[in-house]
This record gives C-alpha cells, sequence and structure tokens, in this order.
C-alpha cells in the first residue's frame, strides 16, 4: 500500500512538472512567437510606413531605390495571381488524383503510388525552381508558349492574355510549376480525407443502386467537402509563402503583369533578390514592409479558412 | 406455407484469400414475411445477408459458389446489373447512415438514381414514404434541414425510408437496431411488422428476443453452415437439434 502511495505521489509532482513545461512551450509557441514575429517585423518597416503610409505603399507600383521610392503593390498583386492561378490548376488535379488513388486504382499499386505521391510533396522547393528553369522555362519559351499563341493569339479574352514575346519566365511557367508543387500536398490531405469516409456510408449509396462515380459524387465529396476545403487553404498557404521556384521563373520585374506571357514579381521573389542589396534605411525597411504584409496575408487566409471550416463542419458534422 | 420470394441453393462463399465463409447453404425466403438470421458472432449471418445483395462485389477477390434465386433467376449470375438488383433489394446497415443532405434529400435519392426528376412525383413520393415509417409527423416542417440534425433512432427510421422509397422487393436489414436505445429499438420493430404487409424482409440480428418478436421464420446459423431452419415459434420452442436448443438458451454465443 506505502508503495502504491509513493507512485502515486511521484507521479502526480511529475505530472504537475510536465503539466507547467508542456503549458509553457504551447504557449511561447502558440501565441507568444506569431506575436514576437509580427512586432518584430512591424518594428524594422515602421520607417517606411511612416515614410510612405500604408495605404500609399500598397496603392503605388513605384520601386526605385535610387529615388529612394517604394511601394509594394507590384508585388502583393503579383503575389495573389500566382497563388490564384496555381490553385485553380492544382485544385481539379489533387481531387482527380485523390479519387484515384482511393477509388479506382488496383489495390497493389495503392500503396506505392500513395508512397510516391507523398515524396514529391518533400521534394526542397529549390529542386522545383531549377528544374522550372532548366527545363519547364526552355520548353514553354520556346514549343508551348509559341504555339499558344499562334492557335489562341486571335481569341477574344485568351489572346490579351496571350500577348507579349514567349520567353518562359513568366507569370503561366511560375504558375505552372507552382501547381506541380502544391499538387502532390493538396492529393495527400484530400486522399486522407476520403480514406476517413466510413465504408458504410459508401456502402449505403451503393446499396440504393448507385454507381461508383454517384458514389464519389454526392456521398464521398459532400462529406469530405470541409477537409477538402481545409486542405485547399493549406495548399494556397504554401503557395502564397513558395519563394524558391518562384524566384527562379518570374523575371523579378516590378510591373503589374497584364499578360500570361509577362514577367513579374512576388513578395517572396523580390525580397530573395533585394534583401542582400538593400543599403539605405528606407529600402531595408520598405522589403521589412513587404514581409509584414506577407505575414498578414498568410495569416487571414488560413485563420479565414478556419473559420469556414467550422461553418462547414457546423452544417454538416458527420 | 406462403409463397417463396427466394431461394439459396448450395451456396458457398469465399473470402478474397479463398477464406469459405459459407458452407454450402439451402434455405428459403418467403413472399411478405420476416426471416431472421441469428446466430454467434462469425457465424457468417451477415455473409449471407451480403451475398443477397452482391455487397461482397465491392470488394475485389471474392467468390460465390452456387445459386441464390429471386423470382426464379440467379442473382449471382455473372450478367446481373448490380445498380438494378440494388434496387430490388435494398439494404439497412447497423448504424444509421444519413448522406450529408437534407432530410428531403435523403429520401429524394434512391428515386432520384432511379430517374424520377419531376418535382411533383418526389414529393408525394418523400411523403408518402415518410407516413410509412412514420417520420412524417416528427419531420414535416424541416425537411430542407440537414439529416444530422435528427435523433439516432429517427435517422434509421430515415434510412429505412430511404431504402424502401425506391420500392424494392426484398428489404435487408442488417442488425438495425444495435446501435439504438430500447425506444427507439421498439419503434423500429414496430417499423418491421408493418413493413413486412408490402415487402419481403431478411433481419440479421445479436438479439433473440428481437428474432422472437418479429420474425415469422428463423435460420440459426453456425461456424458458416445453416444448422436448422423452421418457422420462428418452432425454432424457439422445439428446435431439431441440440446446438440450435444450447444457443437459444444461453447456453453458448
Amino acid at each position: 500500500m506505502d508503495k502504491r502511495e509513493n507512485a502515486l505521489k511521484q507521479s502526480k509532482s511529475i505530472e504537475s512538472v510536465l503539466r507547467i513545461v508542456l503549458t509553457s512551450i504551447g504557449m511561447f509557441v502558440g501565441i507568444l512567437l506569431p506575436i514576437i514575429i509580427f512586432l518584430s517585423l512591424y518594428r524594422e518597416s515602421s520607417l517606411a510606413i511612416n515614410h510612405f503610409g500604408v495605404w500609399n505603399f500598397i496603392t503605388s507600383t513605384d520601386w526605385d531605390p535610387v529615388a529612394g521610392k517604394f511601394g509594394g503593390l507590384a508585388p502583393l498583386i503579383g503575389t495573389l495571381i500566382a497563388t490564384f492561378l496555381s490553385t485553380l490548376v492544382a485544385a481539379p488535379i489533387s481531387l482527380g488524383i485523390a479519387i484515384f488513388l482511393v477509388e479506382l486504382s488496383p489495390n497493389r499499386l495503392k500503396p506505392i503510388l500513395s508512397t510516391a505521391i507523398e515524396l514529391l510533396a518533400a521534394i526542397p522547393s529549390i529542386i522545383y525552381g531549377m528544374w522550372g528553369l532548366f527545363v519547364v522555362a526552355p520548353l514553354f519559351g520556346e514549343k508551348v508558349e509559341p504555339w499558344l499563341k499562334e492557335k489562341m493569339g486571335e481569341f477574344p479574352v485568351i489572346g490579351k492574355l496571350l500577348e507579349g514575346s514567349p520567353t518562359g519566365i513568366d507569370v503561366l511557367t511560375t504558375s505552372l510549376v507552382l501547381s506541380i508543387m502544391i499538387i502532390p500536398f493538396m492529393s495527400s490531405v484530400v486522399k486522407d480525407a476520403f480514406n476517413m469516409v466510413p465504408p458504410i456510408m459508401k456502402e449505403s449509396a451503393y446499396a440504393l443502386g448507385a454507381t461508383k462515380w454517384e458514389v464519389i459524387k454526392q456521398v464521398m465529396i459532400p462529406i469530405t467537402v470541409s477537409s477538402i476545403a481545409g486542405g485547399l487553404i493549406l495548399s494556397v498557404g504554401r503557395a502564397i509563402g513558395e519563394t524558391m521556384a518562384v524566384t527562379f521563373l518570374a523575371g523579378n520585374v516590378n510591373q503589374i503583369p497584364k499578360s500570361l506571357l509577362d514577367p513579374f514579381t512576388t513578395i517572396t521573389v523580390t525580397l530573395a533578390n533585394q534583401f542582400a542589396e538593400a543599403d539605405t534605411a528606407l529600402y531595408l525597411s520598405s522589403l521589412y514592409f513587404l514581409t509584414l504584409i506577407l505575414f498578414v496575408i498568410s495569416f487571414f487566409v488560413l485563420y479565414a479558412s478556419k473559420i469556414m471550416l467550422l461553418q462547414l463542419e457546423k452544417k454538416w458534422k458527420v | 406455407m406462403s409463397d417463396i420470394r427466394m431461394k439459396v441453393k448450395n451456396l458457398k462463399f469465399y473470402y478474397t484469400g479463398e477464406k469459405l465463409a459459407l458452407k454450402n447453404i439451402n434455405m428459403p425466403i418467403y413472399n411478405k414475411k420476416v426471416t431472421a438470421l441469428i446466430g454467434p458472432s462469425g457465424c457468417g449471418k451477415t455473409t449471407l445477408l451480403r451475398c443477397f445483395n452482391r455487397m461482397h462485389d465491392l470488394y475485389p477477390g471474392n467468390r460465390y459458389e452456387g445459386e441464390i434465386l429471386l423470382d426464379g433467376k440467379n442473382i449471382l449470375d455473372k450478367n446481373v446489373d448490380l445498380m438494378e438488383l440494388r434496387a430490388k433489394i435494398g439494404m439497412v446497415f447497423q448504424k444509421p447512415t444519413p448522406f450529408p443532405m437534407s432530410i428531403f434529400d435523403n429520401i429524394a435519392y434512391g428515386l432520384r438514381l432511379q430517374g424520377i426528376k419531376k418535382k411533383g412525383e418526389l414529393q408525394d413520393r418523400v411523403e408518402e414514404t415518410l407516413k410509412n415509417v412514420a417520420l412524417w409527423e416528427e419531420v414535416k416542417d424541416r425537411l430542407n434541414v440537414s439529416a444530422f440534425s435528427l435523433s439516432g433512432g429517427q435517422q434509421q427510421r430515415l434510412c429505412i425510408a430511404r431504402t424502401i422509397a425506391v420500392r424494392p422487393d426484398v428489404v435487408l436489414f442488417d442488425e438495425p437496431t444495435s446501435a439504438l436505445d430500447p425506444i427507439s429499438t421498439a419503434k423500429i420493430e414496430e417499423l418491421l411488422v408493418e413493413l413486412k404487409k408490402n415487402h419481403t424482409i431478411v433481419i440479421v440480428t445479436h438479439n433473440m428476443q428481437q428474432a422472437a418478436r418479429i420474425s415469422d421464420y428463423t435460420a440459426f446459423m453456425y461456424l458458416g453452415e445453416l444448422i436448422e431452419f423452421d418457422l420462428t415459434d418452432t425454432v424457439f420452442t422445439k428446435p431439431n437439434k441440440k446446438l440450435t436448443e444450447d444457443y437459444i438458451s444461453g447456453r453458448f454465443g
């Protein structure tokens, strides 16, 4: 009896120490760290904020280090365009891959393909960037883009999007390589969601005479819609912050792209290319301000996604 | 004895890897009667039930031998259209499985699969079906609300409604009350007795009292074999086999 009491006492004191340690780690990482990062970014960018004003900075396309004029509109728009286009391409493809992996592929292939796709998600992004620069960009600049221009350059809206000279260093290749980068991640999130659907749910639909496609469309996708949306948004978060691949392919030209074939810049591209050359305090502070903007966008995208997911789950809690 | 609706002839069933799960089953399923399949866990009763609507075909490697005749036609035949078969032989599962859609759409689901598109006809059929499962009064004001808002017992009645909405000939029940409280269970049992006016019912149950209360015929299975099949009264009062008697008197199970 005494032994048990001693053991209980000991385990209780371990428990209380553990509780304090884990709570402080959790508080630090979850709450303090983001606040510290935000505050330090804010402090570094305060010079630019005071000099230009928030609104003027984010609505100006100026970027003239010599004259000391800086504005964040071009990289901001560039980030949004690249993110939007790559998600637009990646989302349906990822959904397709997930459906194939879970429902269509032969059982023997399933584990091999799933692992292969998860491995793709783990490839460092600089590899995608190099591949994009040395393989995709020349291919697009020399073959694909001239072909697209020839075939569709005369169409009313699409034609406008294909104006400019095909170089391969532009919005189109950047967004495509970016989408290839997020497809593995997105499809493995969606695949996991599909695998969580209880077999009995699928069987219920089959038992009513539904075909495989009807079960996927009417039961599996609706049940997993919140997880799919969650995966989508996490991928958007990755696309927003992606640096290496984009740095190689965007062209680092501070302009708002008017066509898919224009070179452009994103927040991360501007940062990666220019931090080393920022020789004045205002220049450096402007770069910090861009960093702050990126931080805030990422934060809001994730925050908005969490709220959206909660509402979806409330509506269709399974 | 009434007419035979289905007939199981020399049925053997192998799961993937040639594991023999049903050993030569022979039994009739009588028209508009309730047939209960009882037996200890692993005896093959659910496996047998899932042969009737070819549920095993969803998973590769499963194999049937023998015949199951529905109105004289072998439903195990290779060229049977499974979608069509499953519309004729419906199934209700152990747990309520409402689809992530409104109450109305859940009931209309099977009807829409059958190609019924007209709003008026759908509404009539949904109302009629919900009345048949005694759910209409409880849900008529919130047909467009998510089916997940219903209680467990209501969800299960909704699933029964969804199954009978397409007017199947036979309805299979796989332990339909195992996840429900006693009051909901009683309601489902009442409903089953009501349903046999128009449907042929096969039910797998772990609950022997339930089998005794609601079924007309009982099949006792053990280790993949059909030990005894007879009128429920006979099976529960003077069974032919020692094994059956031991099981229903609770000596094993």
